[in-house]
């Protein structure tokens, strides 16, 4: 009983600035932001968030936002994965590679929507293309040096036993290759979430973007406000999802948990 | 006169531009424990390689039981000096034996009970569940050796096993090696830069020197160690005989 109380108050620790800005801007919304157009109390914040959740918008607008990250993660991070690896183990491959890879990969994601509205028109395959197209690079380029940095002596030691391609690959490459490549994942989730939240913001009409421009468009703050955090919070959670995951497998391959 | 079984018909290697061996010749019977030392950059650990397929020489052949090595064979196991970095850490003791029964398609029925015997033969039975990372250098270096006796090999190729770890340890595992040998019948290629240690584990020691030139080529000396087996770590090395083989071919390094 002695210990509950200490580590109760430390596991709490970290939520005490957040709710002292919270306070505050209580404080000053209720004061002299009372007039604000841009900014409403928290308390407001949390009525608007509870409307939304009460008819639903909330929900299926986060749904359609994660699905489309995830849709969008998969391709990428799956194209990314394959191609990565094939560039990582073949330096014929990477030379051949390398020029192209270097020209598309500085493209900023966004630009690209206008291209894929065209392709697409507006709706999922819009936001899942661009989400795709931002996270193929980073997992590209972090599964090709995660293919590089194999030990070379595995596979010599795969050569001196007659390994095929098969099995080494599946024994050898790919578990040595797997803890950097959930490094490279939680990255891609952080940037599929942050694309697809940006492509409806900028053009697709759906999803917790859109609605958070909604709010801006008919001067609603406590809504606007209300999809902030609860974009902040959703982000939050997905990340710590990916974390999770990620120790569990470094704790299945023998590693101690980072 | 027992049959070769590996030899090195004037092989030489360059690597890069360089000559790494000049032409080799040196025939391996089956049974026998060949041990190959030289200084740093002699060519030893290349000489290796290349009995196992790794590197294929500029001239002349390797030869293993009379065919012309094409490339590696689980016939011929590689032990690796750097245990630490030929073992999967995410594979326990056993699952990093296992492997070498995968690459050789043994039924998985048939593994756990070639595992457990081939465990018990390097003394880590009580390990097999335990990772790499949790044990001593000796001990992933048994892992390794057992890995190698799984696929079964009639030839060993060890490249400094011993080399990293600490005398004691180097000590045991040597005699653990010769009896290993003796017991199971192994021809082993050996390669060291400790002389004593070339004595005490072959039945010849092959001395290469450097910078091989057409008047010195790569092989300086190749004796013939009669010494008794099984050997003893202080009265063998207590021996006239090897501290004359020793002094023999210390000059010999001495002049490469």
């Amino acid at each position: 009983m002695g210990s509950l109380r200490p580590r109760l108050i430390r596991g709490l620790r970290p939520a005490v600035l957040p709710l002292l800005m919270l306070a505050l801007l209580e404080a000053w919304a209720r004061t002299t932001g009372r007039d604000s157009d841009a900014v409403a109390a928290p308390t407001l914040a949390l009525r608007a968030w509870f409307t939304a959740l009460a008819d639903g918008t909330l929900l299926s607008a986060t749904a359609f936002t994660l699905l489309s990250a995830a849709l969008g993660l998969a391709l990428g991070a799956a194209a990314g994965v394959l191609l990565g690896t094939w560039l990582g183990l073949s330096r014929r491959a990477a030379n051949a590679a390398f020029l192209s890879v270097e020209l598309l990969r500085p493209v900023p994601s966004v630009a690209l929507i206008p291209l894929a509205m065209l392709m697409f028109g507006f709706g999922l395959r819009l936001e899942v293309s661009v989400v795709a197209f931002a996270t193929f690079w980073p997992l590209l380029v972090l599964s090709q040096a995660a293919a590089r940095q194999v030990e070379p002596r595995l596979l010599e030691v795969a050569l001196a036993l007659q390994m095929t391609p098969a099995r080494r690959f599946m024994h050898i490459v790919l578990p040595a290759m797997l803890p950097r490549l959930f490094v490279a994942l939680r990255l891609g989730v952080a940037i599929a979430l942050v694309v697809a939240v940006t492509v409806e913001i900028a053009a697709n009409p759906m999803g917790v973007g859109y609605a958070l421009m909604i709010a801006q468009q008919t001067l609603d703050p406590a809504l606007m406000l209300a999809w902030l955090f609860w974009i902040g919070a959703v982000g939050y959670a997905v990340n710590a999802l990916a974390l999770a995951l990620q120790r569990q497998v470094a704790r299945r391959m023998g590693e101690p948990a980072p | 006169m027992t049959e070769v079984l590996l030899e090195f018909d004037r092989v030489a290697i360059h690597l890069g531009g360089r000559e790494i061996l000049s032409p080799t010749s040196l025939a391996l019977r089956r049974g026998e424990f060949v041990c190959v030392i030289g200084p740093s950059g002699c060519g030893k650990t290349t000489l290796l390689r290349a009995a196992a397929g790794f590197v294929t020489p500029s001239q002349g052949s390797v030869k293993r039981s009379g065919l012309p090595v094409g490339g590696p064979s689980r016939e011929a196991a590689f032990v690796f000096q750097d245990y630490g970095r030929a073992l999967l850490p995410w594979r326990t003791v056993a699952g990093n034996v296992s492997l070498a029964l995968e690459a050789a398609a043994v039924p998985a029925a048939e593994r756990p009970q070639r595992i457990e015997a081939v465990l018990r033969t390097v003394g880590l039975a009580a390990h097999a569940h335990q990772f790499p990372a949790r044990l001593s250098g000796g001990m992933q270096q048994r892992v390794q050796i057992a890995r190698c006796l799984a696929q079964q090999p009639t030839l060993m190729l060890m490249d400094e096993p011993f080399g990293a770890l600490d005398a004691m340890t180097r000590e045991a595992l040597q005699d653990e090696l010769a009896r290993l040998v003796r017991e199971q019948g192994l021809t082993v290629l050996f390669v060291t830069h400790d002389l004593e240690e070339a004595l005490y584990l072959g039945d010849r020691v092959v001395a290469l020197r450097a910078q091989p030139t057409a008047a010195s080529p790569s092989v300086a000396a190749i004796v013939e160690v009669t010494l008794p087996r099984p050997r003893h770590q202080l009265s063998t090395k207590e021996d006239p005989e090897f501290l004359r083989l020793r002094r023999e071919l210390y000059q010999y390094l001495g002049h490469a």
